[in-house]
């Protein structure tokens, strides 16, 4: 199973098996990491499992979809490595992917 | 004391003040009746859908028992839920929901058209009503002329009389003639080239060994059901009341581009699903009082959209307040799963509501109101407005030329 490392905004750091084709908002939610709401439910409307994705990882997933970059434009803290974790299946590819989490997600 | 019964119709009229209540005096309120905790608080509301592994679905969501019932995303925990929710959530998002867009606008003036000569009709009987079930079974590939009759038994299926708190034999009946109905469908498919809509999906999924044929009843059912009712109210609901905000109604005349921020208040202050249930898991902590394992509970949704503690004015209902924090939809791994498709359906019968009959004023001596302890709403909403002849060639003049 991919681990993912998902790093809080205040530096904690977990390490969790993430089941393939799981978004890696479920991945975090399935495995208690705070820094991800998930709203929504993962169907790409609350802008809640904002994350940020290191650069030697980005160019490995589909670039986001005009809808995902829509609701980014809510999201607390964006930056240019923003990507909203609900839209990012994990793939054994993505094993060792690391994401780190805003200090608050857009419904806090 | 407080004293709040989800069943007494009276609340049903106006549900607000007790849910105020509950808030303040008594936000981890038990009620002895139906053995149950109420929370009502926003922040606990949101605790609570976050924490799934505390806060269960596997013993159902409703607060009647239910009977009859195939598995469905609703009445699962993870990890059966989550792969159930994938098989399908991609074809949810706002972006895969957005082709369906002219469809919904052609249905909803076809809906409209009949009536705008003489200047009256009922928005939901003759509309909002029918509105969302045409839609369900283009995404399900089901006939056309077969809607009258889904619409029916899955109307059937939510109907409740005030003393009813157990799963009405009506409503098992017409969970027994749709689940006929699915396999009807399916077994016909066969003899045909393969489809392309969302019941050839969850069968060629069924094949693939990804859920099984009880599965695959359960999502159809849940499809059709889930969809139907709680769309049309929010139609409804939003048509009262912006007939009863008037300057509201003014701002979004001048303005449709306010059209979705208005279907999200909408959506926090007079959302139709007032609540889900849960069943404890664990042990949880709130306000000081254990709630333990195995019991049950439900999420006042509707009233965590009114608390102050989250909401500035939260009773007062702005179109430009835009709050896409609200619980109008549930939220966490079980929220709405057809919520894009939801908010796209009721932006554009809104719309088209707004372009065909911009004066329309509410008859409220004939609204009538439905009774169910989960969802509010109308039965009927008439409208008088200025008649106009574009009824006579509903398919001519408008965006879609």
């Amino acid at each position: 199973m991919p681990k993912v490392s998902y790093i809080e905004a205040s530096g904690v750091q977990h390490i969790v098996d993430v089941g393939e084709q799981l978004s890696l908002m479920e991945g975090a939610v399935l495995n208690d990491v705070e820094g991800i709401v998930g709203l929504c439910g993962g169907i790409c409307s609350c802008a809640t499992c904002h994350c940020y994705i290191d650069d030697e990882w980005a160019a490995k997933l589909p670039t986001p979809s005009e809808g995902e970059l829509t609701m980014l434009e809510r999201a607390y803290d964006r930056r240019p490595n923003s990507r909203l974790g609900c839209q990012i299946a994990v793939t054994e590819m993505l094993d060792g992917l690391v994401v780190r989490l805003p200090a608050h997600q857009s419904n806090d | 004391m407080v004293h709040f019964d989800p069943y007494d119709h009276a609340t049903h009229d106006d549900p607000y003040p007790i849910y105020r209540e509950l808030r303040d005096k008594a936000p981890v309120y038990y009620s002895e009746t139906y053995k149950l905790w109420v929370l009502s608080r926003y922040d606990d509301c949101s605790r609570a859908v976050r924490d799934f592994k505390s806060f269960c679905n596997k013993y159902g969501v409703a607060i009647d028992e239910a009977k009859e019932q195939m598995p469905t995303v609703l009445t699962v925990d993870p990890p059966d839920h989550t792969r159930l929710r994938h098989l399908i959530a991609g074809m949810f998002t706002p972006d895969a929901v957005k082709p369906l867009e002219d469809s919904v606008r052609v249905m909803a003036r076809e809906l409209l058209a009949p009536h705008l000569e003489s200047g009256r009709m009922d928005v939901i009987g003759d509309f909002a009503a029918r509105l969302p079930m045409a839609i369900i079974c283009r995404l399900l590939g089901f006939q056309r002329e077969d809607e009258d009759k889904l619409r029916h038994w899955t109307d059937l299926v939510v109907q409740r009389d005030e003393a009813a708190t157990e799963m009405p034999q009506h409503a098992i009946t017409a969970t027994l003639a749709l689940y006929e109905y699915f396999e009807k469908d399916m077994a016909e498919r066969a003899r045909h080239p393969v489809k392309d809509d969302l019941v050839a999906h969850l069968m060629a999924s069924e094949k693939e060994g990804k859920l099984s044929h009880a599965e695959v009843l359960g999502y159809l059912y849940i499809l059709s059901i889930a969809g139907n009712e709680t769309t049309t109210k929010l139609i409804g609901n939003m048509t009262y009341q912006l007939n009863k905000n008037r300057s509201e109604l003014d701002l979004l005349l001048k303005d449709r581009s306010l059209l979705p921020s208005a279907v999200e208040e909408t959506m926090r202050y007079d959302g139709p699903t007032q609540l889900m249930g849960r069943s404890l898991a664990r042990d949880v902590e709130f306000h000081g009082q254990t709630l333990k394992a195995g019991d049950r509970a439900i999420l006042l949704f509707m009233s965590a959209n009114r608390d102050d503690r989250h909401y500035a004015d939260p009773d007062r209902y702005d179109i430009r307040r835009n709050p896409r924090d609200h619980l109008g939809f549930g939220g966490g791994l079980h929220a709405c799963l057809g919520a894009a498709l939801a908010r796209l359906e009721a932006k554009v019968a809104m719309e088209e509501i707004l372009d065909a009959m911009p004066d329309f004023a509410v008859d409220e001596g004939g609204l009538s109101r439905m009774h169910s302890p989960s969802v509010r709403g109308y039965t009927h909403v008439p409208v008088q407005f200025t008649p106009s002849a574009r009824a006579a060639h509903p398919s001519e003049g408008g965006r879609l030329a």
